[in-house]
């Protein structure tokens, strides 16, 4: 069963359709890039599968669960977590307190308003653990805001990372990276992706990357869907080459 | 924590070598100064700018001084009482604030406080409309103790719920639920996509907060033996709202001394001129422009220089 189904997703913005009558889905276990050249509707998207937006019409089913008018933070609490195209972290707070706060958050103790200190303990081993995986341990006591904005990329990462996500939603993790970032931040991803066990869903401009993350693809064009499949038979695709790789590369 | 103790023991000592108008004045303070920490739990923990807090000290104030003249209830038990009610009220006025955010949010606990400054003028039985109600009495008790109703016992009681309230909001801020108000503050989008359902938690630290400065109300109506439409009126909301950023937000002891600091000036000033509030009026300023940390971090900043 997939995890995750899109039917018939559509987002009207006035007379603007972002997203236009999407059916998708993403399988446990695969690594899922959706690209599509600027204002594609690939971060409307996201906002309706995170539960930013509501869909004008259509179906999110996540698990087998409708969740399509569920809250955005009861999503988060059933597995979905999230980075987002402008770096969102909190700038005065250190990385490894960024990291702890995103874990507390998966604690059913997470409220505790006196105490507290198990709960800061778990979520703290949680988050360095997310840190050490993204090579940011040496960076853990600096303040956020003060990171290289690679280090801020990598460490939103890991704040997602550190809640156990059942299915990670990336939008464009490499956006604004200088060249070599890029590569390091690649690099980084792809020892990620490569231990398995990970659900990722992922936007993604820079087709380089894509083809060394991704195994599936989906294009979007216009908010609508125009290709899906692996990256090999996906950037074959006449209608892909016209619409997007064409023009864009 | 030795610092706390320290300062507990000095304020502890003071009524021994202080003449009764001082008392009356520090007891005044320790008063503003609770009145001002409860509404840093707001605006320095989680930027809820208020520009109402008037509200959380005039329910306190008015509920307890309707306990006092017509139940028997004894003093030490009535001033909690009223904190908690306070607390009630705030979470519904919490619910219709949280719905908007930013300025808008300020601007509706304004609202807020307004309509019940208006109640308050309305509703004589309850209020005493314009009048307010005077004669507010120190009942004794608990166990027949009359010892609450004297001047230093009334002291060391307001020392007693500022030091409990203060330990409170500490473990408050420090506690996983304080790393979620710090979160808001920052970021209230991110954390809201991390899953914390930010606005059940906007309400919960602005219960706490009318808890608090519910109690500083409820302490101020037998220490001055009248409660009236003033204690809920905006211009006391400005006042502890300039309290909190002339001590410094975001660190509960700098509002208590920005309360202190507030009251001795106006002391001061007040015996030489009646435009007083004009000369705070530049001092905030100056504030604002040279020292946005506040005394709080005044203090701290010449410390670590002398120490380097
Ligand atoms: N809140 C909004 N109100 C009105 N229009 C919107 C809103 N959000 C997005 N849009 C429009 O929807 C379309 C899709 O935007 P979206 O941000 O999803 O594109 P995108 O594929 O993420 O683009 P990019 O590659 O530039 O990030 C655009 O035409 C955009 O102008
Ligand atoms: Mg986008």
């Amino acid at each position: 069963m997939a995890l995750l189904e899109l039917q018939g997703l559509t987002k009207r913005y006035g007379g603007i359709v972002a997203v236009d009558n999407v059916t998708m889905s993403v399988e446990p276990g695969e690594v899922r890039a959706v690209i599509g050249p600027n204002g594609a509707g690939k971060t409307s998207l996201f906002h309706l599968i995170t539960g930013v937006v509501k869909p004008t019409m259509g179906e999110i089913v996540f698990d087998g669960q409708r969740v399509t008018a569920m809250p955005a933070f009861s999503r988060c609490q059933l597995g979905m977590s999230r980075t987002f195209q402008i770096t969102a972290l909190f700038p005065e707070m250190s990385a490894r307190e960024n990291t702890r706060l995103a874990a507390q958050a998966r604690d059913k103790q997470r409220w505790r308003p006196l105490g507290g200190g198990a709960v800061f303990a778990e979520a703290s081993r949680r988050g360095d653990a997310a840190l050490e995986r993204l090579g940011l341990s040496h960076v853990a006591e600096r303040q956020a805001g003060l990171l290289s904005h690679g280090d801020q990329r990598l460490l939103e990462v890991a704040m997602a990372l550190a809640q156990q996500p059942r299915l990670l939603l990336m939008d464009e993790p490499t956006q604004g990276l200088s060249v070599e970032e890029t590569a390091q931040a690649v690099e980084v991803l792809g020892g990620l992706f490569a231990g398995g066990g990970l659900t990722v869903l992922l936007v993604e401009h820079d087709m380089e990357v894509v083809f060394r993350l991704a195994s599936k693809m989906t294009v979007l064009h216009r908010g609508s869907v125009i290709a899906d499949g692996d990256p090999a038979t996906v950037k074959a695709d006449p209608v892909v080459q016209d619409a997007y790789l064409g023009g864009y590369t | 924590m030795r610092m706390t103790l320290a300062v507990a023991v000095l304020l502890a000592l003071l009524p021994l070598g202080l003449p009764p108008y001082a008392m009356t004045l520090l007891t005044e303070a320790l008063i503003m100064g609770l009145f001002a920490m409860s509404l840093d739990l707001m605006v320095g923990y989680a930027r809820l700018i208020s520009f109402g807090h008037a509200a959380a000290y005039g329910l306190g104030a008015y509920t307890c001084g309707n306990i006092l003249l017509h139940t028997d209830i004894p003093l030490p038990l009535a001033v909690p009482m009223a904190g908690v009610f306070s607390g009630f009220i705030g979470i519904g006025i919490a619910w219709v604030c949280t719905q908007a955010t930013g300025v808008s949010f300020s601007m509706l606990t304004l609202a807020l406080a307004q309509l019940l400054y208006a109640v308050a003028f309305k509703w004589t039985s309850v209020t005493g409309a314009s009048d307010g109600l005077a004669g507010i009495p120190r009942r004794p008790g608990p166990f027949g103790t009359t010892y609450f109703s004297t001047k230093i016992g009334f002291y060391y009681l307001t020392m007693a719920c500022l030091f409990g309230s203060f330990l409170f909001a500490r473990a408050l801020v420090r506690s996983p639920f304080g790393a979620v108000l710090r979160g808001i503050r920052e970021n209230e989008a991110k954390t809201l996509s991390l899953g914390y359902n930010t606005r059940l938690y906007k309400i919960a630290v602005v219960a706490a907060s009318y808890i608090l400065g519910g109690l500083a109300g409820a302490l101020y109506a037998p220490f001055a033996g009248f409660a009236n439409t003033e204690l809920l009126f905006w211009l006391l909301s400005g006042q502890v709202l300039i309290m909190v950023i002339v001590g410094g937000t975001g660190t509960l002891v700098g509002p208590i001394l920005g309360a202190a600091f507030f009251l001795l000036v106006q002391q001061q000033l007040s015996t030489y001129t009646d435009s007083w509030a004009l000369f705070f009026g530049v001092i905030f300023i100056a504030f604002v422009l040279f020292a946005p940390e506040g005394i709080l971090g005044l203090a701290r900043r010449r410390r670590s220089v002398r120490s380097h």
